[in-house]
């Protein structure tokens, strides 16, 4: 029973985010869009060039989906409504995420395309800056909860939620995770503008479609480790605990696509000043901070 | 749920993931298959025939950056077992993790003024 509705909101929630990305990029709310492109993507003819690296070519989109769906794994919806409940849930979090990397690069290495390649070794500088504001935010989040599971993870924000009790790191942790899913103001792998698609240049048909879904469940899964570490998860008043999670988790993605769509795509040597040079010392103060009032006032 | 199982159970995701996708592979193939045309044997590079070959040596401009990316990611195995256990241990938690992450943090500082921030 349980699995059905898993699948069910997942589907849900992967549809709703194609949704909204298509009207943070386009600005216009087609709710039959997914659809249309899921059509067009299975009739288009997937290419395959001469001399490219058939392994990473193929494992690519598949691996970024696995890696992304994994991470969604650990994520509850309510009490009961989680795939598995990790006792290492958070940890786990990261270890899915960091296939994305693996993916991104056999992208961008396969097809033998300079713009493929000249992305994926991008998001390798990328995953340089914002790997460790990802990983050090979760730390303080565990710190509160005394525990990596996630489902413990919520309920210890009943009386507050992370997002007040720690606030610096949920803004890093949000810029972060944004850097992570590769939304727009961070989305050097696969640049329109400028590397025309970038990792996802050479993909047709319905390899390419693969790879739009992992990235769609990706941006989910960072949307909803976002609401369970900082926003409460399923916590809140009146409505029933899965319509919060779903509430959350869609507003959480809206933010996000909409946010960075105002602002000019940030070069890779830029995010990697600004990460190393103010957001790992502030990360190491939230860690301080945290570390105090944990102790001074065990909420 | 013991831990066997779960990691069962995330097995089977990624069986099942893998399944969807070869049965989607195969539903694109029974629409229709990809015609051999000399144009589609090259990287498309936005329209243009590409030039040179790509796999080449890349010139990595953020290796300051991995090199301390390294003794920080290190550093992290150490720190989600502290996190769990902070609370318990208490002050002795905070001091011992504080001369840790003090002495990567003077790391960081050494390296920034050494210039590993510059792009190389």
């Amino acid at each position: 029973m349980s699995a059905v509705l898993l699948i069910l909101a997942l589907t849900v929630g992967v549809y709703a985010v194609a949704v909204l990305e298509d009207w943070a990029s386009h600005n216009r709310l087609r709710l039959l869009g997914p659809v249309i492109s899921t059509l067009a993507l299975l009739g288009q003819e997937s290419v395959l060039h001469r001399k490219n690296d058939r392994l990473f070519f193929e494992t690519a989109p598949i691996l970024l989906l696995v890696g992304a769906l994994l991470s969604l794994a650990i994520i509850p919806l309510a009490p009961g409504l989680i795939v598995t409940d990790l006792a290492t849930g958070a940890l786990f979090f990261n270890a899915a995420l960091a296939y994305v990397l693996v993916a991104l690069i056999m992208a961008g290495w396969g097809p033998d395309g300079a713009y493929g390649m000249i992305g994926g070794w991008r998001f390798l500088g990328q995953l340089i800056a914002y790997a460790m504001l990802v990983v050090m935010p979760i730390t303080t989040v565990a710190m509160r909860a005394e525990s990596l599971s996630t489902i413990t993870i919520v309920e210890s924000q009943a009386q507050l939620w992370n997002i007040v009790y720690q606030p610096l790191g949920f803004v890093l942790f949000a810029i972060a995770g944004m850097a992570m899913a590769f939304v727009p103001p961070f989305d050097l792998p696969n640049a329109e503008g400028e590397l025309a698609g970038g990792v996802e240049a050479e993909y047709t048909g319905v390899r390419r479609m693969v790879f739009r879904l992992g990235r769609m469940v990706l941006i989910l899964s960072v949307a909803s480790a976002t609401t369970v570490f900082y926003l409460g998860g399923w916590l809140g008043p009146w409505l029933p605990d899965w319509a919060w999670s779903a509430i959350k988790i869609l507003a959480v993605t809206a933010l996000m696509l909409a946010g960075g769509r105002m602002l000019p795509r940030v070069r890779e040597g830029t995010l990697l000043a600004w990460a190393w040079k103010l957001g790992i010392p502030l990360a190491l103060v939230n860690i301080f901070l945290v570390g105090v009032l944990v102790l001074v006032v065990p909420l | 749920m013991s831990g066997l199982q779960q990691y069962g159970i995330l097995f089977g995701l990624t069986l099942g993931t893998l399944g969807f996708v070869l049965s989607l592979y195969a539903l694109a193939r029974a629409i229709g298959r990809s015609r051999a045309e000399a144009g589609k044997d090259v990287p498309a590079t936005a329209g243009q025939l590409s030039r040179d070959p790509v796999w080449v040596r890349y010139n990595a401009r953020y290796t300051g950056y991995a090199l301390l990316f390294l003794a920080f990611d290190m550093e992290m195995a150490f720190m989600y077992p502290w996190s769990v256990v902070y609370r318990e241990e208490g002050l002795v938690a905070l001091l011992d993790m504080g001369v840790f992450l003090a002495i990567l943090f003077l790391g960081l500082l050494y390296g920034w003024s050494q210039g590993v921030f510059r792009r190389q």
